[in-house]
């Protein structure tokens, strides 16, 4: 075991995986001789060769859609786009040609392509930089969209999700690259090696897709989250003294519908939260699945925390944000009906 | 045919339930608009509640002594002949508006046809939300009809609409579980919502038969006579079994709860009042006689007092203000008892003794100070005991407050109190005095946290200044809630009143100094 930073424990993830199987091919841009501009990548080219993590130009269209190829014909691309705010121009490539190449060959072709890419805010990074666009894919069939909270998962979630025949949509909350992060910016940033999830196995290990995580286990209220708004959800629980059950969902297609029942059926009380806008956002599917599995066990209407419903802003990012006092509002809310 | 579903209404504000004392239709009867169809008491004041529509009764809901939740069925009306087809026109015209399907015509009219079972409250429901448009004239009239098949359709549609139970899914389903139907019980939640302390308090309680015998039905006086065996029959001649229900119930409520939490102590004094009834007399005396006519023997003026004196009950006490006293064939004014005396002085002292004069919130364990003294005034009727109250007794002069003392038990008396008019009191004040008895430890009006009672005056011989005289003496017994108010506070707040009421003039001398 060793302290990593998710950065580390992703680049840690591609090592072994570039070195396990030699259909693996890493590509995008600066991932190569620069290293990535999170560093992600860092090394990887000078261990692996030119051949095996490629510099790509400026066109995520071409990454995509050069990926699809090297995938269909034997290798086992894995793609970075520079941040989530970059993969529209890739969007044609990715839902008309990606997700349908086993459905449109009657399962002949397949193309087992990973497309990492960091999103989310809380870095001051602006419209441009903060986005969260995972429902965007979510919505599209053929495609598994991934989204871990810590290195350990990280780390496990990419190998599975490099290791797996069809396309998945590997998501980095890159306010977590650091370490966790509760959604107070004003506090002093805690590295990954003060938390358990920031001890990883050096070695090779996966983590299923499909298969939430219980954060933590309570009684009073189910709380549905994914990504940053994780560590957002569990310090506003424990403000509000709450005996809450968080769920990290870490893979948000496949859904682990059954982890996420089992939790709302026990507490009757449910809030679901997201970085991304509200409006048409993932959470609206989450909390159509809890109306339709667990409709005579609620206590209360389901209470969603999401972005506001307007492009990320550069300034007055922390208004934006679903920070702990927009949760601990749903969690009163869903607590005080009877 | 067209029904129509008149729910429990909320006689008051907040009200959850209210008891059915007596009905005056049964299924079967044709009734008007208006007309009185049942008698219901809340929490404090009887209703009489008249028909919302005319039409046929179908069916009624409840005996007497058995409580109905407000927003369940009460009673249903066949008010066809009269509006039959409108509500579907109207319907019609509202599904136009909306561009929604109709369902099938056979769903609606067995839900309609089944009063009585399973789909029932369904049916009500829809058909209370049915009439609804009824009233708002431009929809029946904008409104083209689509036939006759869609008529009995309408009622399902508009279910899903209004007039629901409201619950959460996991009360729904609890209540489902435990065999409760919602429609019967009263939620306590925001917007009447069935909260799960309604499905606890509701399972709690034992259900009310449906169907028994209650035979008398105002009186709820029940005799086993007739029930078929010897025993029976012997029993009969030398028991009668009445239910507590109604008023009585509310009273047996009250005072074993006023008992059972507040802790009290009783505190009796002699007040010496040969002066406050000599002002009494004299202030009686001072009264414009209204009717001169057939006097009998009352001659002069002072004859005249002294007739009134004594038709006055002789005493003072009179009982908590009588109707207009007869004299000599004539109606005169009222005159004063004790009562208002006892008030406007009780007023006084209380300026002293704010904490003598306040209302315990239990739920939030606060005790609140009123300013103004809103005095209830215990009142036999012939119901039983019930406490209407005369609002800002300090404000009032002693006429006034003998007024309206007399005519809030009136009203308490003829059963046309209205709910406000019995609730909000801060201290009461009872009157034994007709009856005789020398002391008695009254019960606390809860919330409140004292109770004055008069005892009857009597002459006495005592020693007063130095000799053997006779005097008048009247004992006030009273009783205060201990856990608020403290034995040295209650018995000066007594020596004030007390003072007040053997130096009648101060009574009446603005911001006397009180010790």
């Amino acid at each position: 075991m060793a302290n990593m930073n998710m950065i580390q424990a992703l680049n840690s993830a591609m090592d072994i995986m570039l070195g396990r199987d030699r259909s693996v091919v890493l590509m995008g841009e600066d991932i190569g001789y620069f290293g990535g501009v999170f560093r992600a990548t860092e090394g990887l080219q000078r261990k692996y060769g030119e051949h095996r993590v490629l510099d790509t130009p400026i066109a995520e269209g071409g990454i995509v859609a050069a990926a699809i190829g090297m995938g269909i014909n034997g290798l086992r691309p894995v793609a970075e786009i520079q941040f989530a705010d970059y993969i529209y121009p890739g969007i044609d490539q990715i839902a008309s040609e990606l997700a349908r190449i086993r459905y449109r060959s009657a399962g002949e072709f397949f193309a087992p392509v990973t497309i990492r890419t960091p999103c989310g805010g809380g870095i001051r990074g602006g419209q441009t930089h903060s986005q969260s666009p995972e429902a965007i894919f979510t919505h599209v069939s053929g495609l598994k969209v991934v989204m871990p909270s810590n290195p350990h998962d990280a780390k496990g979630l990419l190998i599975t999700s490099i290791e797996d025949d069809d396309p998945v949509i590997f998501f980095e909350p890159k306010r977590l690259y650091n370490g966790p992060f509760d959604g107070d910016p004003n506090k002093p940033a805690v590295p990954w090696s003060t938390h358990p999830k920031g001890q990883v196995d050096e070695g090779y290990y996966t983590v299923p897709l499909g298969k939430a995580d219980v954060v933590r286990s309570g009684a009073d209220v189910t709380v549905i989250t994914y990504g940053t708004m994780v560590f957002v959800a569990l310090a506003a629980a424990a403000a509000l003294k709450l005996d809450a059950e968080i769920i990290d969902l870490r893979s948000l297609v496949p859904l682990d519908v059954d982890t996420i029942c089992t939790s709302v059926k026990k507490t009757g009380r449910c809030v679901v939260a997201h970085e991304a806008t509200r409006f048409s956002g993932f959470g609206g599917e989450i909390l159509a699945v809890v109306q339709e599995e667990c409709f005579w066990d609620l206590e209360a209407p389901i209470q969603r925390v999401a972005g506001w419903d307007t492009p990320y802003p550069h300034a007055f990012e922390w208004e934006y944000f679903p920070g702990q006092e927009r949760v601990k509002k749903a969690l009163a809310l869903v607590m005080e009906a009877q | 045919m067209s029904q129509f579903v008149f729910k429990m209404p909320d006689l008051g504000e907040g009200t959850v339930e209210a008891e059915i004392v007596a009905w005056h239709t049964k299924p079967g009867d044709s009734v008007n608009e208006d007309q009185l169809i049942v008698e219901v008491m809340t929490d404090k004041a009887a209703v009489e509640v008249p028909a919302p529509v005319s039409g046929r009764v179908v069916s009624i809901t409840g005996e007497p002594g058995d409580k109905i939740a407000v927003g369940s069925p009460l009673i249903v009306f066949d008010t066809a002949g009269r509006e039959a087809g409108a509500g579907s026109a109207a319907d019609a015209g509202l599904d136009a508006a909306v561009g929604r399907e109709r369902p099938g015509a056979s769903e609606g009219v067995a839900a309609v046809a089944a009063p009585h079972g399973p789909a029932a409250s369904e049916a009500t429901a829809a058909a209370v939300a049915a009439t609804i448009p009824l009233e708002e004239g431009g929809a029946v009239r904008g409104a083209s009809g689509t036939g006759a098949a869609a008529a009995f359709a309408a009622p399902p549609l508009v279910a899903a609409r209004s007039g629901r139970v409201m619950a959460s899914p996991a009360n729904r389903r609890r209540a489902r579980e435990a065999g409760i139907d919602l429609a019967t019980i009263a939620g306590s939640g925001p917007g009447g919502r069935i909260v799960r302390g309604d499905l606890v308090r509701v399972s709690a309680r034992p259900r009310v038969a449906v169907g028994g015998e209650v035979v008398a039905e105002t009186s709820g006086e029940r005799s086993v006579a007739g029930v078929g065996s010897v025993a029976a029959a012997a029993d009969a001649a030398s028991t009668t079994e009445i239910k507590v229900i109604g008023l009585r119930r509310l009273i047996a409520e009250r005072m074993s709860a006023a008992k059972r939490n507040i802790p009290h102590f009783a505190y009796i004094e002699e007040v010496d009042i040969t002066e406050l009834e000599s002002l009494r007399a004299h202030l009686n005396s001072t009264l414009p006689r209204r009717t001169g006519g057939g006097a009998s023997g009352a001659g002069g003026r002072e004859g005249n007092a002294d007739t009134r004196t004594r038709a006055d009950g002789s005493d003072g006490h009179g009982g908590d203000g009588g109707a207009g006293i007869r004299v000599g064939g004539g109606v005169a004014p009222p005159g004063l008892t004790y009562l208002p005396f006892v008030v406007l002085a009780l007023t006084r002292a209380l300026q002293a003794f704010p904490q003598c004069n306040v209302r315990y919130d239990a739920s939030r364990e606060v005790l609140v100070r009123h300013r103004a003294v809103h005095v209830g005034v215990a009142t036999q009727t012939p119901d039983g005991l019930k406490v209407p109250v005369v609002r800002n007794a300090q404000a009032l002069s002693v006429w006034d407050l003998a007024a309206e003392i007399r005519r809030v038990a009136e009203r308490a008396r003829s059963n046309t109190a209205t709910r406000d008019e019995l609730m909000g009191s801060t201290i009461t004040v009872t009157s034994l005095g007709k009856l005789g008895g020398i002391a008695s430890t009254p019960v606390i009006n809860a919330p409140e946290v004292a109770i004055i009672g008069l005892n009857k005056a009597v002459e006495r011989p005592v020693v007063y200044q130095g000799a053997v005289a006779v005097r008048r003496i009247m004992n006030l017994s009273s009783s205060f809630d201990h856990r608020f108010v403290d034995g040295y506070d209650a018995a000066a707040m007594i020596q004030v009143l007390k003072d007040l009421l053997e130096h009648p003039a101060t009574i009446f001398i603005p911001q006397v100094s009180i010790p």
